[in-house]
């Protein structure tokens, strides 16, 4: 405010006051635009407290010690106190009226601020006007219908029964073989000092403790290209049964542009995927840029999710129009930060396939495993192959 | 929540201008924002976090707040799969076993034993403990790379920052007199709970500017040149604008210049820069992608 940076520092009662009602006003609009959640307003009163003294630039600093908490909301913290504390100077007499002025005139509101969030998603949804009609239903159908085998329709029902009962029972095994496999355990001094003080502390009977083993992360990236979405669709069912063995599952499109469709995998069930993804799958289409994408991963995402506790499947059919180079830098440093790259291509299930595709000879050096995806046997064959447990 | 040295705590550091002074004499270069957070940590007692790039000089700035408290800084490391015993307590098996030994011929009853072997004689101190343990003044204590432990000891160290207080079954509860400063460091490498993070201040360290750089290459190394400092903090700018997979930090900076102050060198030339580049690119790529783009260019670029 105005009159605190002339003054430099607050001296009398009434302006301590007059300072504390406005960050308390601040506060409100902090929040409404989805900053310092669960921080108190009593919390950034007792930091003003403290810091009065030395003038509204360390006020500004303490009110974004309390009120931040990643580096996101560091950067919006700036825009938010330049907006309303250095905004347009006060112009009636009374701070109060003034300040109600510009808080409801300046603040961002809540929608606009969620709408900026999700600004690339409505660029996606904008990009093709004819697929906005599609309804929930017929993008499942036109999601699964195609090719995997060659089904017809007919028979899609009792596929997607039995892709769902066989998945269950992989996973339960995947799941089982985890647990039996932990027999094995280290001494625990502790206990076995403490059982054995009965026989005047002879270490007679071991006591041992279990080793935690740490369930691995799962990272899809699936290649949502025209062709590639049946195939797509299938995997992320697999990756939804997949759940319940790996810790955190996240899953990603790419065509162009790559698009966080973790949350999607949350829903509670298989029917409700569907739904949250048909509201989002209406932009999946044009060509493919497999290095570009991965390298969106690799910055935005890639600290965050792979560790040595990681495996990494990729699917796509290996056509590429960014230079070859490119993604095999990307999936060099994915393989690098992970446990195990699996790349699935379901033209390995065509006949008298070689994977000579530029992007597909670039990519081979850092994939572990490379297996087709094209039929529900092929994806159930993967069970053999990935290190969840 | 009590105040750790709600008494005291002002009468060591002031005023955040005097928090800023006394870590520049100790060679630690603070801008404003961060003395106010670190003021807020001492003054409110809640604990700090810091996240920044890799040698941006976040566990730095614990050390130097234990430097001008006058207090033991304790550090806990954190590690994937970093356990209770690692972190809180152990007890000293080799310890008891002896102590089981010493007393086979005593008819001591086997209560007594136990009470006597699982006693505060036999008991390591491992940090977290070793921090809500102190008698005479609150220690700063310096949780490194936060985001490297596993959820499971975040949520364990969530409860003992709430209550600086540690349960050990066999003792009791163990309540902090003093309670320690916590400063917590990240990399972001994941995302912390959202918990955790309500729990703490915060506090964003980016890379330097031109200005601040040369503020702590001088606070650091007083005896270098303001030629070779400004032509060291230059060319680290220009590298950091490209993109390479590890990014140099200040840490980086100020090996360089200490490399060629030990070398005796007044200039940073391509050769000089050249023979020196492994004090600041550490991977084969980025190495590649420097010499690309060639030394005259990141040398001269502003």
């Amino acid at each position: 405010m105005k009159s605190y940076s002339n003054a430099g520092t607050v001296s009398t009662d009434a302006e301590l006051n007059r300072l504390e009602e406005t960050v308390v006003r601040f506060c409100r609009c902090v929040r409404a635009n989805g900053l310092g959640s669960g921080r108190t307003t009593i919390d950034c009163l007792q930091a003003i407290r403290i810091v009065q003294d030395a003038g509204v630039a360390a006020i500004e600093d303490a009110l974004r010690s309390v009120l931040c908490s990643s580096k996101d909301e560091w950067d919006l913290f700036a825009k938010l106190f330049a907006l309303i504390w250095e905004g347009p100077a006060p112009t009636g007499p009374s701070p109060k009226k003034s300040g109600k002025n510009r808080f409801s005139t300046h603040g961002l509101g809540p929608e606009k601020n969620a709408l900026k969030l999700f600004s690339d998603t409505e660029r996606l949804h904008s990009d093709s006007d004819s697929g906005k009609a599609i309804s929930g239903a017929s993008v499942i159908e036109r999601l699964t219908k195609t090719d995997l085998a060659m089904i017809s329709h007919g028979d899609l029902a009792e596929l997607e029964r039995l892709s769902q009962r066989l998945l269950r029972r992989m996973s339960y095994r995947l799941w089982r073989r985890r647990r039996l496999s932990d027999r094995v355990g280290i001494v625990d001094f502790r206990r076995t000092i403490r059982r054995n003080l009965v026989h005047g502390g002879e270490l007679i009977e071991l006591r041992y403790k279990k080793q935690r083993r740490q369930r691995a992360k799962l990272v899809l990236l699936l290649d949502v290209s025209d062709s590639m979405n049946p195939y797509s669709l299938f995997l992320l069912r697999f990756a939804y049964a997949l759940k319940r063995c790996a810790r955190e599952v996240s899953a990603f499109v790419f065509s162009t542009t790559l698009l966080d469709i973790s949350a999607v995998l949350n829903a509670k069930s298989w029917p409700n995927v569907l739904e949250l993804l048909s509201e989002m799958t209406t932009g999946w289409r044009g060509g493919t840029r497999i290095g570009g994408s991965l390298r969106s991963f690799n910055e935005q995402s890639g600290a965050r999710l792979l560790s040595r506790n990681t495996a990494v499947i990729i699917l796509s059919d290996g056509w590429d129009t960014d230079a070859p180079g490119a993604l095999a830098g990307e999936l060099m440093k994915i393989k690098s930060k992970s446990r195990q790259l699996i790349w699935l291509n379901p033209l390995l299930g065509v006949p008298g396939y070689e994977p000579v595709t530029r992007g597909m000879s670039a990519a081979l050096p850092y994939i572990d495993v490379f297996a087709p995806a094209h039929n529900l046997e092929s994806l159930l064959q993967l069970e053999r192959h990935l290190k969840v447990a | 929540m009590a105040l750790p040295n709600s008494n005291s705590g002002a009468g060591h550091i002031p005023s955040i201008d005097a928090l800023i002074d006394r870590s520049r004499a100790l060679g630690y270069v603070m801008d404003r924002s961060l003395g106010t957070a670190i003021y807020l940590l001492v003054r409110l007692g809640k604990p700090l976090l810091i996240e920044g790039h890799a040698g941006v000089g976040k566990t730095e700035a614990a050390k130097v707040l234990a430097s001008i408290l006058g207090t033991e800084l304790i550090r806990l490391q954190c590690y994937e799969g970093l356990d209770v015993n690692s972190a809180v307590y152990e007890w000293n098996y080799q310890k008891q076993l002896l102590a089981i030994k010493i007393q086979e011929g005593s008819d001591r009853k086997i209560q007594d034993l136990e009470a006597h072997i699982f006693g505060p004689d036999f008991l390591l101190r491992r940090p977290l403990l070793k921090s809500i343990s102190c008698e005479e003044t609150s220690p700063v204590l310096l949780v490194d790379e936060i985001d490297r432990a596993d959820e499971a000891f975040e949520a364990f160290l969530l409860e003992v920052l709430g209550e600086f207080q540690i349960s050990i079954p066999e003792l009791g509860t163990i309540k902090a007199k003093k309670a320690p400063y916590v400063v917590l460091t990240s990399n972001g490498a994941r995302d912390l709970s959202d918990a955790l993070k309500r729990r703490c201040l915060y506090h964003w360290i980016d890379y330097p500017s031109f200005e601040k750089e040369m503020d702590i290459v001088q606070a650091r190394l007083p005896g270098i040149g303001t030629e070779l400092g400004t032509q060291v903090v230059r060319f680290l700018h220009s590298l950091r604008k490209m993109s390479l997979s590890k990014i140099p930090g200040v840490a980086e900076t100020l090996d360089l210049s200490t490399a060629l102050a030990l070398l005796e060198k007044t200039d940073l030339d391509q050769e000089t820069a050249n023979q020196m580049i492994g004090c600041v690119i550490k991977s084969a790529d980025d190495l590649v992608k420097v010499r690309e783009e060639g030394f005259d260019k990141l040398l001269a670029s502003r």
